[in-house]
């Protein structure tokens, strides 16, 4: 049996939406779990005290790419039938940075501002109703910035294909990347728990 | 820190260890999709090829297919949308580049098609390098199926026992048997020369043109 079971024809659009549903549940569940509800947690990264944020999204980076590297070359899925989505640089960059902004002030991202919305916390449901204002605002002025939007389009852009490199080396380096970013998140939080000795030493 | 008090350290590292030796190990594989290795005997295929024992006709396939032969699978490699459009009963549409990893059942009978002969013959290859003896083609294509089972032209000479079976096979499929004057049977066209001559004309424009002639 290969996979994408979708793509394949296993189980038609009704499965697919109840699938969706249950995995977008178990999802929020365990951001919540983790913590990723509270906006003072996920602003704690931007202060290098608490970075469970870089934790997690390496740990889900490294998962789900070991695991369809090894899923693929098992034969078990066929990797031209995973979305990718398009690079479109200039306006991806614009995008990030009006993300950031939003969540450094917000202290929450679209997913964890749902699972925030949830528990019934006001900043979640404040953050969701600036996102809907947000898609409908950009939806009013696309036909004005609708071609800045298109622009410096890459395609289905993958980073052996930007970088020259083999898949299997890319994803070496950004398993080597992570361990290393996991090494240097704990060591910040670990030197952000002992203020007193800090401050002791700096006096 | 009630977070640090569920963390335990022996999973942590063992989680740590197998991205490194899948990582090391991705590395080291390089691809994420293995090389389907195959191996032929060219002197077997060239005794196969020269003894024209590759290919089907398409009567022969529509017995098959008629009988329900035993393992047989049916294989179109042309375009998904021409697929859509029309294709032989029991066909699975299936990717040229599918057929070098695809699952194989070694004891069954392989019929590839497509449009004309060519691409077929190359996943005839393809199949016999991989390991599958029962694996064939159909040498025209799509059009010998249109052509001799769904709108056959058959000479009013033909022996009346050929020719009823002839047309209980295009019956079967849905399709409709000419008989023609034995003298306009001398050049073997089913529409006109369009059949006869096929990368002339498109063939979506044949399959409707055989629609609405026959079925």
């Amino acid at each position: 049996m290969m996979a994408p079971l979708y793509e394949f024809g296993r189980f038609g659009d009704g499965t697919g939406l109840l699938i969706a549903v249950v995995l977008g549940i178990a999802f929020g569940w365990f951001l919540e779990q983790g913590g990723m509800g509270n906006a003072r947690k996920l602003a704690g990264q931007f202060y290098f005290t608490d970075l469970s944020v870089l934790k997690l999204m390496f740990s889900a980076i490294v998962t789900a790419m070991l695991g369809l590297f090894w899923l693929s070359w098992a034969g078990l899925l066929d990797l031209s039938r995973v979305y990718v989505p398009e690079t479109f640089i200039a306006p991806q960059l614009v995008g990030g940075l009006v993300f950031g902004v939003g969540f450094a002030t917000g202290g929450l991202c679209p997913g964890t501002s749902c699972v925030a919305a949830a528990t019934g916390r006001k900043d979640g449901l404040a953050l969701i109703a600036g996102m809907f204002a947000g898609v409908f605002l950009f939806g009013e002025i696309f036909p004005a910035v609708g071609h800045f939007a298109d622009s410096t389009a890459r395609g289905a852009w993958t980073l052996p294909q930007a970088l020259g490199l083999s898949y299997g080396t890319v994803v070496g380096v950004i398993v080597a990347v992570a361990l290393g970013a996991f090494a240097g998140a704990e060591w910040l939080e670990r030197r952000a728990e002992r203020p007193a000795r800090r401050m002791k030493i700096a006096a | 820190m009630t977070m640090d008090a569920r963390r335990r350290p022996g999973v942590e590292r063992a989680f740590a260890v197998a991205a490194v030796v899948g990582g090391v190990l991705a590395v080291i594989a390089g691809s994420p999709t293995r090389p389907t290795r195959g191996s032929v005997d060219v002197t077997e295929l060239a005794r196969i090829v020269e003894h024209e024992e590759d290919h089907v006709t398409a009567t022969e396939l529509a017995k098959w297919i008629r009988d329900d032969k035993r393992g047989l699978r049916v294989l179109d490699i042309r375009a998904d949308s021409e697929y859509e459009d029309f294709h032989i009963p029991r066909a699975t549409r299936v990717p040229l580049a599918e057929i070098a990893r695809m699952p194989l059942d070694s004891a069954g009978t392989y019929v590839l098609y497509s449009e004309g002969g060519t691409h077929a013959a190359q996943g005839w290859f393809l199949l016999r390098a991989r390991g599958v003896k029962n694996v064939f083609f159909l040498r025209g294509g799509l059009y010998e199926w249109l052509e001799q089972v769904m709108n056959p032209h058959v000479a009013s000479t033909t022996p009346q026992a050929e020719r009823d079976s002839i047309r209980a096979i295009t019956l079967w499929f849905g399709g409709k048997m000419t008989v023609v004057d034995s003298a306009t049977t001398t050049t073997p066209s089913a529409l006109d020369g369009e059949l006869s001559a096929p990368h002339k004309s498109d063939a979506r424009e044949t399959i409707r043109k055989i629609r609405r002639r026959a079925c």
